[in-house]
């Protein structure tokens, strides 16, 4: 079975082909086109069939990832929105959530709304908390309103926005109905429809949102799927979504807003792979790229997932000046740390790295292409870690002395050496991602210290064995194929498709079958979406997941119920309540439990993994290509270091640290007594002198 | 070691992983917190001493409150403990007048021993849900009302908690489950802090935190002394009149700049009154600081160092400076008010950072009973707009002074029994100017019970507006109106069933005169729904002719 993974990323597009009969992998990279991003993707098809000796119309399945909403949201080239909002809220954006995220800084800036004031218009209608009708809805008022903004300002796509929506959505499905049949060529978003949570603030953000890319994104995946039939692809397409499942075009046309952070989501559906295949229970996946760098977790070879994700960061970076959506979304945490990380001195006279980039252009220093500040990049060239001759396979020449000149300009003044100015970087930069995972992890009441970890990304295999040595983790799996993880982690996604929806009940008041009645809705529509994309009813499998909380209490607790009969767990819902409310407070009150919403997740069945690499046994030794002089200062300072071609090492091969491993795309760095062993699959998995 | 051991790189490592402790154990108590004040508004800190009781980590994300109260509560239980504290103590205290200002704020302490000797402390301090007394209002008319004082105590002795402690706690707050988790996780926090402290020391082979901590608070210092001397030595004085319990306070400030130092004097202050909106000295200084940092030195971290170089008094028994029985819950209410004091006292020195002043937040409690019966009480926080600066306007709805964010309207409404009937902006609010000030908002909140609900206000703004700054005008005034009919903003009210509250937010003063603001920028802001036409036509004799 021949399958591809298609990763859009800012700078390159990635291809992955798996051909599961032959056991092989092809890899294909080629520059993004941002004016027309499908054509790289078209051309890159054609290219890795030729590469790999098959026709296009071989492919059964193609997986793709794209950061077309994400960047749409950041430079803000969507459609022209109109929304409707319930009578009294028309300011609900601009009001805002009345925080200041950074309590010093007196000129914060915020997102913009996606949809400007003029385009706003208020309905009288109004549902209660209860779901209760308390001002039907005004159908005139629709009418005209839809009127004024479609024909008198030329909306291209209409968000309806109501209170309380996610409990009753009878107000805006009447009013779709309404648009659908004066306008049906306009897209319409319901904020019951895109993502059905309480908090109006950002469930009219997510709202707007997805309707601010639908047009953008039909165009898209129209003139996809038209080339790729040209070329002669008859396989199925699908999209990988921002919490790692799979959807069609059909349904990605309906919810573009759950395609932000498609790319990052399959790294994380990759590590979540290694961590199953390598026994690791608990696992933190870190991946470094040019810009930043992202940590998640996983459990039991499932991501954390989450509700909340911040769109386009409007000021300096902040958390907080974005635009703040409600979708299902693998849980990360964006670090300001990447490759091109800019190093400056601080008011106190420190050193900092980042969270200013130079990004692919001009880059480092090193990249030679006009880049003049000293970057994390350049540090690792200096301290040896990297090989001037043989970055990207040595397709790109790196220019040392620029590195180390741009270094001595800030460790100078400081009174520092080169090599100690240039470690002092790699350092903070360790030290940086440690302190975000510790965070990330701590609040998720994850206990980080005795887990493994997952490095990828360009730039993740060098740092990740020193970043675990901080964490105290002592375990790293560096994985084969880590500069093209994202395309990878495609391939190994399932068909997912999560629906929510407002049920506030106490659970005292219901019986067995009100219980699994409550769920049957929702099972029948996730589950509707893999129908559609051709998946058979008994290949679906459906979990469901509930929030609770104590009544009374601001806050909800997620509970998971364990896979049968919905009817008969009921009886077990108080105890599950209790486990899942003391894991996170460590005490259980004596106070009547509600439930707040229901959540159905349908799935298809994973893929099976395909051995990336397999080779026959022999010693490490077989692999060493050289060596280097790198900077080790557990082991002296700077030492003749021995360097093993990846390519060639074989299953069982055993790398003691000092080492470094190049492949194409990314360098393993082994710390002094870390050891690597090679496990059939070509992964290194180390462990970590602690 | 010598502090010479420690360059640019060492440093900032060593550093970063202190804070970072701090900021690791903030999470956790967050993670668990029952208050709503900590888990969405930061009312919290964690924070790390030397063994000479120097402050010398904090918590990033934290409100001005904590910036620099700490040391003060830790020098007083190290006054009645020193000498005294074996492995395994755990020592708390919510007294207001060396803590934080009001009782809800608990310091749980706990000394770090290495090796048999003190090496440094943690500290803990958490807004709690409960405390008794009258609750989070300002009906309280002494401190007597407003629940229980806790002295310094150990609440935890070698290890071995004190039940008796705990049984009183217990009896005298309300949600007591709730209350002892957070203490119980305060407690938790303070062991795992310590801990952490110590597996650095051994990590980074320090043998005493002291000659880091030298060298920490001597960096911090000196950048504060540095971002002092830049400005021009002089003295500046402003003052302000604020609404005080149907009474009128007049707030005075005299700002001595001199050198690599800088003096703030609240001299001249009136006195206490007999509702809870007395500002304890911890209060008024901490508000100082922090208005200070924002304008000299808003990104370095929060220390002892930090506040070596500024000085702040206020005369005992002044507003700014209450004493027990003076009652102090909403102290908030006047303590906001520090903030534009002193921008307005240092506009002169730094025009291009002050804001003119803020509308300010509108904080109240509701109680009364829901639809079925069950007994109810929120918290509800609305933000008037915030100050126009040089070059920039001031953001609409934006808390000034303190931070706190809203509470979705679809959480609210379920938890509060109130429906809230309009949130929108209020036209004409913000303080005309050059730089306009921020919009304040207009809520309507109706009792949807059937029961009639109480409603504790702790408003400001009702009758002295957010002042312009270099010409700028004037914000709107805060108004509350029940039914129509405006009511004091500061004191206890009644809704009945069908009853409507409406809270008109305050907005913010503008910044320069109005006949500077461009035609396009009041255009703009007459479709951002900031002005309405005659509002425009007023402010800044502009026509809207469409």
């Amino acid at each position: 079975m021949l399958r591809l993974g298609i990763d859009i990323g800012g700078t390159f597009t990635d291809f992955a082909l798996i051909d599961g009969s032959a056991r092989r992998t092809v890899i294909h990279k080629r520059l993004t086109t941002p004016d027309d991003p499908a054509r790289a993707v078209l051309e890159g098809v054609a290219s890795i069939a030729d590469e790999a000796g098959i026709a296009v119309g071989a492919i059964e399945e193609i997986i793709h990832g794209t950061t077309l909403v994400t960047n749409a949201l950041i430079e803000r080239r969507g459609a022209k929105v109109g929304m409707l909002v319930t009578e009294g809220f028309r300011d609900t954006f601009d009001i805002g959530q009345e925080q200041r995220y950074d309590l010093y800084d007196m000129r914060l800036r915020f997102a913009e709304p996606l949809v400007p004031r003029r385009h706003r218009v208020e309905i009288a209608e109004r549902i209660t908390h209860t779901g209760a009708v308390l001002t039907p809805l005004d159908e005139a008022a629709v009418r005209s309103a839809l009127a004024y903004l479609v024909e008198t300002e030329g909306c291209e796509a209409i968000a309806v926005c109501y209170l309380h929506a996610y409990r009753s959505a009878t107000h805006e499905e009447a009013t779709e109905a309404i648009a659908r049949s004066l306008y049906p060529e306009i897209p319409v978003s319901t904020s019951s429809g895109v993502f059905p949570y309480a908090r109006e603030f950002e469930r009219w953000t997510t709202t707007c949102a997805n309707a601010y890319a639908q047009p953008m994104v039909d165009t898209y995946l129209a003139r996809l799927t038209d080339g790729l039939a040209e070329i002669g692809f008859a396989g199925r397409l699908a999209i990988i979504g921002s919490g790692g499942g799979l959807m069609s075009p059909e349904t990605a046309r309906q919810h573009p807003v759950r395609l932000l952070e498609s790319g990052p989501a399959a790294g994380v559906l990759m590590a979540a792979r290694l961590g199953e295949a390598h026994r690791i229970d608990n696992l933190l996946s870190f991946d470094l790229g040019g810009t930043t760098a992202k940590g998640a977790l996983v459990r039991g070879g499932k991501p954390f997932k989450t509700y909340s994700f911040e769109a386009a960061h409007a000021y300096k970076h902040k958390s907080g000046s974005g635009l703040k959506l409600q979708i299902p979304v693998i849980d990360m945490a964006e670090i300001g740390s990447g490759g091109g990380s800019i190093v400056r001195i601080d008011q106190l006279g420190l050193m900092r790295v980042g969270p200013e980039s130079a990004g692919a252009m001009p880059g480092p220093v090193a990249y030679g292409r006009g880049g003049k500040e000293a970057t994390l990049t350049d540090a690792n060239l200096v301290l040896g870690y990297l090989d001037a001759d043989y970055f990207l396979g040595g397709a790109m020449r790196l220019d040392a002395a620029g590195a180390r000149n741009a270094l001595d300009a800030r460790g100078k003044p400081l009174g520092l050496e080169t090599l100690r100015t240039a470690w002092g970087i790699h350092d903070i930069a360790n030290e940086d991602i440690s302190r975000a995972f510790r965070m990330h992890a701590t609040e998720r009441g994850f206990d980080y210290r005795r887990s493994g970890m997952a490095a990828f990304g360009g730039g993740g295999p060098i740092h990740a064995a020193r970043i675990a040595r901080k964490l105290k983790v002592p375990q790293v799996v560096f994985p084969a194929g880590a500069g093209v993880m994202s395309a990878f982690g495609m391939l190994s996604g399932a068909a997912q498709f999560e629906v929510i929806r407002s049920h506030r009940t106490a659970i005292d008041a219901l019986t067995g079958d009100d219980f699994k009645r409550a769920f049957a809705p929702l099972e029948e529509e996730a589950s509707a979406y893999l129908l559609s994309a051709g998946l058979a009813p008994e290949a679906i499998s459906i979990e469901r997941r509930l929030d609770m909380r104590y009544r009374g209490q601001g806050y909800d607790i997620e509970v998971a119920l364990p896979p049968g009969d919905p009817a008969a767990l009921l009886a077990a819902l108080p105890a599950l309540f209790d486990a899942a409310y003391g894991a996170v407070f460590e005490v259980t009150l004596d106070e009547p439990v509600e439930i707040v919403s229901l959540k159905v997740e349908a799935s298809g069945p994973r893929p099976v993994p395909v051995p990336i690499l397999a080779k026959a046994t022999g010693s490490a030794e077989d692999a060493l290509k050289g060596s280097r002089m790198a900077y080790f200062p557990t082991a002296g300072g700077l030492i003749d270091t021995p360097v093993y071609d990846r390519y060639r090492l074989t299953t069982d091969a055993e790398v003691t640290g000092p080492a470094l491993i190049e492949e194409r795309e990314s360098t393993v760095l082994l710390d002094a007594g870390d050891v690597g062993t090679v496990t059939p699959s070509g992964d290194i998995v180390a462990a970590i002198a602690l | 070691m010598t502090a010479e051991r420690f360059d640019a790189v060492d440093l900032s490592i060593l550093w970063e992983r202190l804070v970072s402790i701090t900021d690791e154990g903030a999470t956790a108590l967050i993670r668990t917190s029952f208050s709503t004040l900590v888990r969405e508004g930061f009312d919290l800190s964690i924070l790390i001493f030397d063994a000479a009781g120097r402050m010398i980590a904090q918590s990033t994300k934290c409100i001005p409150v904590f910036i620099g109260t700490a040391p003060v509560t830790l020098s007083h239980m190290l006054m009645k403990f020193g000498g005294k504290l074996k492995p395994g103590d755990v020592v708390v205290s919510n007294d207001p007048t060396i803590g934080t200002g009001h009782m809800y704020d608990l310091a749980v302490m706990r000394p770090i021993f290495r090796n048999g000797e003190i090496a440094g402390y943690a500290m803990s301090i958490t807004h709690l849900p409960d405390i008794g007394g009258m609750g989070f209002s300002v009906s309280a008319r002494e401190i007597y009302h407003e629940g229980l004082r806790l002295p310094i105590l150990k609440l935890v002795k070698e290890g071995v908690l004190d039940e008796d402690i705990v049984e009183l706690i217990r009896l005298n707050v309300r949600v007591s489950d709730q209350v002892m988790g957070d203490i119980h996780a305060s407690i938790a926090a303070s062991a795992v802090v310590a801990r952490q402290v110590l597996d650095f020391m051994e990590e980074y082979d320090l043998a005493s935190l002291t000659p880091l901590a030298d060298e920490i608070l001597a960096q911090t210092e000196a950048a504060v002394r540095t971002a002092l001397a830049a400005l021009p030595d002089a003295e500046y004085t402003s003052e302000t009149d604020v609404e005080a319990h149907e009474e009128v306070r007049t707030l005075k400030c005299r700002i001595n700049k001199a050198g690599e130092s800088l003096t703030i004097d609240f001299e001249g202050t009136g006195p206490c009154v007999g509702a809870g909106i007395n500002v304890p000295f911890p209060y008024t200084r901490s508000m100082a600081l922090y208005a200070i940092k924002c304008l000299t030195t808003p990104d370095i971290p929060n220390n002892d160092g930090s506040t070596v170089p500024i000085t702040v008094t206020a005369p005992v028994g002044s507003i700014l400076n209450a004493v027990p029985p003076a009652a102090s819950a909403g102290r908030h209410t006047i303590g906001h008010f520090v903030v534009p004091l002193i921008y307005a006292a240092m506009a002169e020195i730094v025009p291009d950072r002050v804001t003119a002043a803020s509308g300010l937040t509108d904080i109240m409690t509701i109680q009364g009973r829901h639809a079925d019966g069950s007994e109810l009480s929120a918290t509800y926080f609305a933000a008037g707009g915030f100050g126009g600066l040089d070059g920039l306007d001031g953001r609409q709805t934006t808390p000034g002074s303190s931070n706190i964010g809203t509470t979705p309207i679809e959480v609210f409404e379920p938890l509060s029994g109130l429906l809230v009937e309009k949130k929108a902006l209020r036209p004409d609010s913000g303080g005309a100017g050059q730089f306009r000030g921020g919009a304040g908002q207009t809520i309507v909140l109706r009792n949807a019970t059937g029961h009639p609900m109480t409603v504790f206000s702790m408003a400001n703004r009702t009758q002295f507006p957010a002042e312009g700054l270099f010409g700028g005008k004037a914000g709107a005034l805060r108004e509350h109106l029940i039914d129509g009919e405006p009511v004091s903003g500061q004191g206890r009210h009644t809704l009945m069933p069908d009853g409507r509250l409406t809270l008109n937010q305050a907005g913010g003063g503008g910044y320069g005169p109005p006949a500077k603001r461009p035609t396009a920028a009041v255009r703009a802001d007459l479709e951002a729904g900031f002005l309405s036409p005659d509002g425009a036509a007023r402010a800044y004799g502009v026509r809207w002719d469409d």
